[in-house]
């Protein structure tokens, strides 16, 4: 049977800082069916990151569930990879060195090993295998952190803007890097993005989320098959009903109202 | 031109150096039965620093490599010459710094060969002491500094202790030591080891706490125990901050080293250079300062290295 299906209930999260509550994620449900990418997309402030690390398990739900195929998820899993805004490579080993050391870790190395030096080959890292991140650039740290991930083999890859920092020719490359890993290894993705052509033109579903509190304001399905052309008129409308969603295309002629 | 010229100055003060030695007149005359007549033991070991600075002025030719590294060194070595020039002129030349307590080179690398096999065992004797409580202080501050950053509840505890007693000069303790232990050697270790434990513990600690919480988290994603937490996150990711420790360790081992050894255990350099006091065996005392010198360069090298190996993987450790 096929693994990877997220299901919230009722999400609360709730953080304490100088005596006061804040509300992160407000009576959150959702359902994210194997081997769909999601995007998440919001403005800052909106609970996506921590709706995110609360998946991983990296943040404890102040109420409500979320399991991970019928398991409550409680601690950090092999099953559910994160790969950071910040490449979060070990800057002490290689990047082959972060890859084995995350396989033996999650005690996947004998069924793994072999697929270290393909992954690296696709990655285009073949030659950096023993370069030390801090030799490598920005979207090949990325890159690395992104395979390192994947190489466990989890169930669902959750990705926190991974690739927001980087310039917008390396992030369409990236891109679609990222399509094809996916449609090959057919787990479940969950991204966060500030980009909305990002979210279009990856994902199957874009769930659209809405600041203090965070809660979702709107589910768009993207019918489109891969690979998606950017130029289309499909996409731009999609596009532009996103931006509205999100308060950024809103009835430009006011603002020049004399 | 003008750069083959200050590849060439260490070359031409060292030889400056060997004929002023040889041809210059000396303050006093010496009779074959003096300690301290010259010899040609100085000109010998001149001639050594010349011919190797000859051999780089040939290579210097063919290679840039060693142009360039010869270029960068000359005007110090240059300088470090004429400062050698001046202190023979000074002191055999002259007699003008106040003799028989300034003694000239010549008669320093003299003590160094008449007393070599003291020498040799003093040195031993010091290095073993050195590196026997320098062990125990770094193993022991590391293991302690990596509880007390690990552990909020360690951390507690250690905290206070480093920092009061931590701000004690270590040499503050050594007449404690003296009292408490009957082996003087046991006792050397017990301070070196206390010197050394303190700022390896303390800077252990801030590098265990200054790991970017990042790192955990992507470990706990793949699954890694608490034990890999320490021993393959914690540990690594403070290597640069347990260097910086153990280098300050080790420069307040060498001082508390010397202490020891001058105020109580009767073995060692420091111990030489007090017995060779008492008998007014001046030489002796600047062979054994001289030894003491390269013995902690060449230590704080071999430091060096091993923290440069070991953080290759940062890229800008200098």
């Amino acid at each position: 049977m096929k693994k990877g299906r997220i299901r919230i209930w009722d999400l609360n999260k709730t953080f304490t800082e100088n005596n006061e509550e804040l509300c992160a994620i407000e009576n959150l449900t959702l359902r994210i069916g194997t081997g769909e990418f999601v995007s998440i997309v919001g403005t800052s402030g909106c609970g996506k990151s921590t709706l995110l690390r609360i998946i991983a398990g990296l943040e404890k739900p102040t109420r409500g569930m979320v399991t991970c195929d019928g398991i409550d998820i409680t601690a950090p899993s092999p099953n559910r990879g994160l790969v950071f805004q910040e490449h979060a490579l070990f800057p002490w080993m290689t990047i082959r060195k972060n890859i084995v050391f995350a396989l033996k870790s999650s005690g996947r190395y004998s069924k793994y090993a072999d697929t270290i030096t393909p992954l690296l080959e696709k990655a285009g890292l073949a030659e950096f295998a023993n370069a030390y991140p801090h030799q490598l650039s920005g979207g090949m740290r990325q890159r690395a952190a992104v395979i390192r991930s994947l190489a466990v083999s989890p169930d669902v890859l959750l990705l926190d803007e991974p690739l927001g920092a980087l310039d917008s020719f390396t992030r369409m490359l990236l891109q679609d890097e990222l399509i094809r890993l996916w449609q090959e290894r057919q787990n479940t993705m969950i991204m966060i993005t500030h980009d909305v052509d990002e979210a279009v033109y990856l994902s199957n579903r874009i769930i659209v989320m809405s600041p203090r509190p965070g809660r979702i304001t709107e589910i768009v399905n993207v019918p489109m098959s891969y690979p998606r052309n950017r130029a289309s008129s499909e996409f731009s409308n999609l596009r532009t009903r996103l931006l509205k969603q999100l308060n950024f295309a809103a009835d430009v002629e006011q603002d020049y109202y004399l | 031109m003008k750069k083959r010229l200050i590849c060439l100055l260490p070359l031409i003060i060292t030889i400056a150096i060997i004929l002023q030695y040889e041809f210059a007149p000396n303050f006093r005359t010496f009779t074959a039965l003096d300690r301290n007549a010259p010899t040609h033991v100085f000109s010998i070991f001149m001639g050594f620093f010349a011919a190797g600075f000859a051999v780089w002025n040939v290579l210097s030719v063919f290679s840039q490599k060693a142009f360039d590294a010869l270029r960068k060194k000359a005007p110090i070595y240059t300088v470090a010459l004429v400062l050698l020039l001046m202190y023979d002129i000074l002191t055999l030349t002259m007699g003008f710094l106040p003799q028989p307590f300034v003694p000239w080179p010549d008669a320093i690398l003299n003590a160094i060969i008449r007393d070599r096999e003291i020498l040799q065992l003093s040195l031993f004797h010091s290095l073993r002491l050195l590196f026997t409580g320098y062990g125990i202080g770094v193993v022991a501050g590391v293991l302690t500094g990596v509880a007390a950053g690990w552990s909020s509840r360690v951390c507690y505890w250690v905290q206070p202790v480093v920092k009061v007693f931590g701000a004690i000069p270590p040499v503050t303790w050594l007449p404690i030591i003296l009292v408490l232990f009957t082996n003087l050697f046991v006792g050397a270790v017990t301070l070196i080891a206390l010197a050394v434990w303190f700022p390896v513990t303390s800077t252990t600690m801030n590098g265990v706490l200054s790991v970017p919480k990042i790192n955990f988290e992507a470990a706990s994603t793949f699954g890694v125990t608490k034990f890999g937490m320490i021993f393959n996150i914690a540990i690594p990711a403070s290597m640069p901050f347990i260097f910086q420790g153990l280098a300050q360790g080790m420069s307040i081992a060498c001082t508390a080293l010397l202490i020891a050894e001058m105020m109580g255990v009767t073995a060692g350099l420091g111990w030489y250079i007090n017995w060779q006091r008492g008998w007014a065996e001046f030489a002796g005392m600047y062979a054994a300062v001289l030894i003491i010198a390269v013995t902690f360069f060449a230590v704080n090298a071999v430091l060096n290295l091993l923290r440069r190996y070991a953080l290759h993987w940062k890229g800008d450790v200098v």
